[in-house]
């Protein structure tokens, strides 16, 4: 598997209170990354890949944070879920 | 190409012309009117004269629009073809067969 | 079970790793049937022509796991419903940017929450007759999931058929009305094609390529109208629809890598279905353009962004390693993008008095919007004819379609679409099959009919359903009781009965007669 082109990868978050945290530890990670704003939702889109730490998102939020918990915070996302375990999720594209 | 199933896939048209009897289904489209989003569906007898379909049906229809004038239609089109023939006749004989597309100017 | 926020005070045992935990849970639960043999237990997934080696090749990136599963989902509801009750107890609905907004929530509860429900049923079915365990399971969530975003969208909506119009009989709408048979006879075509094309129909080209364009901007603008619960629900549902694109991205990734002979297979469903979905999707672009108050985003953007931008350029490149190239008559939905819902609206202002949702001419401020958004084409094709409308109403007229409208055979369509890069020419195309007429709308509609006409010829067609004498009678009124529609349901927006109870509710800063 390559380690991903530079086509665009995106996700879309409710911009929400319990949200902030993780999107704040988004930016921190992925230094390349664009923030779009719409009502509701906030856009973040970086060229290759995203990729989103457990224990960033815990620094932020100060608690503990499982993986699966980015389920409530996500509306919708481009590209692919290449890796996703107890510590981080990776979007990207394959080929 | 035919469907894909686990059985012999034999089923009859929903709107084929014997369903509707003496009667069959007629489109209209009044060409470069934006005012209407599309042609007309219409239900008459085959052997409607053609001159009758026009003021009994399309009249009323077209009168949609405060602008139309009757004795402005014109150039009656079957499918992509000039209509040829009497308004005297009727629309089957005229070739105006079920699910015909008419089209006129105006 | 334990809450991730009430953390205990001695250290739990250590849970298994996720990927672990999904194994045990998933694939080891799965056992080989003894006493019949797996084409008598799983008889559906042959006769399509798609080869299958290893199930286990199937990957689901979420590693989603029952537990795990209702955790979650409980949380989500949690959050929609409280939204749900502030908003009905704080009156919410008075601080919506204006009643004509609700039509496009009508049009939602009438047009998609019936599909919610429809893809419940059809994710079971997969649940069932799918071979490997870690797809059966990524259905039967899903079909969980479907249930739950029409229960959620009806509880939501409820609030609003209290005080408005048109969001009664939804559902028996759903099966009668004439701009209805456009959605529901996209889903039942999918649900009556064999459980393969049904995953390359709705879970890859409606979930993963278009929903985006259909469901992030409708929500934003939800959220930009004052509808709280609608946008909460919609986000709600979305998160599960993340999952939902994954199960498509992944469906059509893994039936490529299991044979070079399901690709042009799987090519041929994407050129199909990916029509289908983009001609349906032509319902949102007029109401995102029109019946929003406060638009946020036009057609024309959202393509771009959600279409062209992340599909043709993100996904379609991924795909090209597998030798899939973009669906076929791609390039006639880009040709349109200026005109689509332009057309689509002038439908619906031409045939409202047969629906149950309102419609107006746009105002002066509004047509200003869409000129700026669609500056090729708005003041140069569609200025003109809404000027004209408005003249006429300004004389007290109202144009209606005083008739029935030619249907597209495939999508339902009226026949409204204009010839790519002409749009003074409608667009009419012909086929003749067993000696008789079908009308398409497009080459897109035409090549699938074409494609399979046996299938297509048995369409419901609701105007020559009227015309069999099978809706009700032969005169409006007559159809109109038979689609459940009530006076004050339909018609035009002003003067409407939705019209003046938000005029008299918001008149004197007196809310109390609500």
């Amino acid at each position: 598997m390559s380690t991903g082109t530079l086509r665009q990868v995106a996700i879309d978050l409710q911009e929400s209170e319990e949200n902030r945290a993780l999107i704040e530890a988004i930016k921190d990670d992925n230094p390349e990354l664009t923030l779009r704003h719409l009502p509701g939702l906030v856009k973040v889109q970086a060229a290759g890949r995203i990729v989103i730490n457990r224990e960033s998102v815990e620094n932020r939020l100060g608690r503990e944070w499982e993986t699966g918990e980015f389920q409530l915070a996500i509306v919708s996302y481009t590209g692919n879920f290449s890796e996703w375990d107890d510590d981080r999720i990776i979007v990207s594209w394959e080929h | 190409m035919t469907v894909k199933a686990l059985y012999d896939y034999e089923f009859p048209s929903a709107d084929r012309a014997e369903v509707f009897g003496d009667d069959q289904l007629v489109y209209v489209h009044w060409r470069g009117n934006p005012l209407f989003c599309s042609a007309a569906c219409f239900r008459v007898p085959k052997n409607m004269p053609f001159a009758e379909f026009v003021t009994s049906m399309l009249h009323g229809w077209a009168a949609s629009d405060p602008d139309f004038d009757p004795a402005s239609v014109t150039d009656w089109r079957l499918f992509d073809e000039q209509l040829s023939g009497g308004q005297d006749k009727s629309l089957a004989d005229l070739g105006i067969g079920h699910k015909a597309l008419l089209s006129f100017a105006a | 079970m334990s809450v991730p926020t009430k953390k205990a005070a001695s250290k739990p045992a250590r849970k298994l790793p996720l990927k672990e935990r999904y194994a045990l849970l998933t694939r080891d639960l799965d056992w080989e049937p003894g006493y019949v043999d797996r084409e008598q237990l799983f008889p559906h997934t042959r006769y399509e022509g798609i080869k299958i080696h290893d199930w286990d090749g199937w990957q689901d990136p979420f590693r989603l796991t029952v537990d795990a599963y209702y955790k979650y989902q409980v949380e989500k509801d949690k959050r929609l419903y409280a939204v749900l009750d502030g908003f009905a107890q704080s009156q919410g609905h008075l601080s919506l940017s204006d009643a004509s907004y609700l039509n496009a929530i009508k049009l939602f509860i009438q047009g998609v929450t019936p599909l919610e429900y429809a893809a419940h049923r059809h994710f079971a079915y997969l649940a069932r007759h799918l071979e490997g365990p870690a797809p059966r399971f990524a259905a039967l969530c899903q079909s969980v999931d479907e249930l739950r975003h029409c229960q959620t969208q009806i509880h939501t909506i409820s609030n609003y058929n209290k005080y408005y119009g048109g969001f009664h009989s939804w559902s028996k709408m759903h099966d009668r009305v004439w701009y209805l048979s456009v959605p529901k006879s996209l889903f039942d075509d999918a649900m009556t094609a064999g459980p393969f094309e049904f995953l390359i129909s709705i879970s890859f080209s409606f979930e993963y390529l278009l929903t985006n364009l259909l469901f992030v901007p409708f929500m934003s603008g939800a959220s930009f109208n004052g509808d709280m619960p609608t946008m909460s629900f919609g986000f709600s549902a979305q998160s599960d629809e993340s999952r939902h694109m994954t199960l498509g991205l992944e469906a059509i990734k893994f039936l490529l890598e299991q044979d070079e002979g399901n690709v042009p297979i799987i090519q041929d469903w994407i050129d199909k279905w990916f029509w289908r979905a983009y001609r349906m999707s032509a319902l949102v672009a007029g109401m995102m353009d029109y019946m929003l108050p406060k638009p946020v985003m036009s057609w024309r953007e959202a393509f771009e962004l959600y279409f062209e931008e992340q599909m043709l350029g993100g996904l379609f490149p991924d795909l090209e390693y597998y030798g899939i190239q973009p669906p076929r008559h791609v390039n006639d939905a880009i040709a349109e993008k200026d005109h689509l819902s332009h057309q689509v609206y002038k439908i619906l202002h031409n045939f409202s008095f047969a629906a149950a949702f309102t419609t107006k001419t746009p105002d002066e401020a509004h047509m200003a919007w869409l000129a700026e958004q669609y500056p090729d084409s708005f003041d140069q094709v569609y200025r003109p004819v809404w000027e004209k409308h408005r003249k006429i109403e300004a004389d007290g007229g109202r144009v209606f379609f005083q008739g029935l409208p030619q249907l597209c055979q495939v999508c339902q369509v009226p026949m409204a679409f204009t010839e790519p890069g002409n749009s003074a020419q409608i667009s009419f195309r012909r086929s003749t099959f067993r000696d008789e007429t079908f009308h398409t709308c497009s080459d897109g509609c035409q090549w699938i009919f074409e494609r399979e006409p046996e299938k297509y010829v048995q369409a419901w067609l609701p105007v020559h359903q009227i015309y069999r004498g099978n809706c009700g009678g032969p005169t409006v009124p007559d159809v109109l009781a038979w689609y459940g529609i009530q006076e004050g349901d339909n018609g035009e927006y002003t003067g409407s009965p939705d019209q003046l109870a938000w005029a008299a509710w918001h008149s004197d800063g007196d809310d109390k007669a609500v």
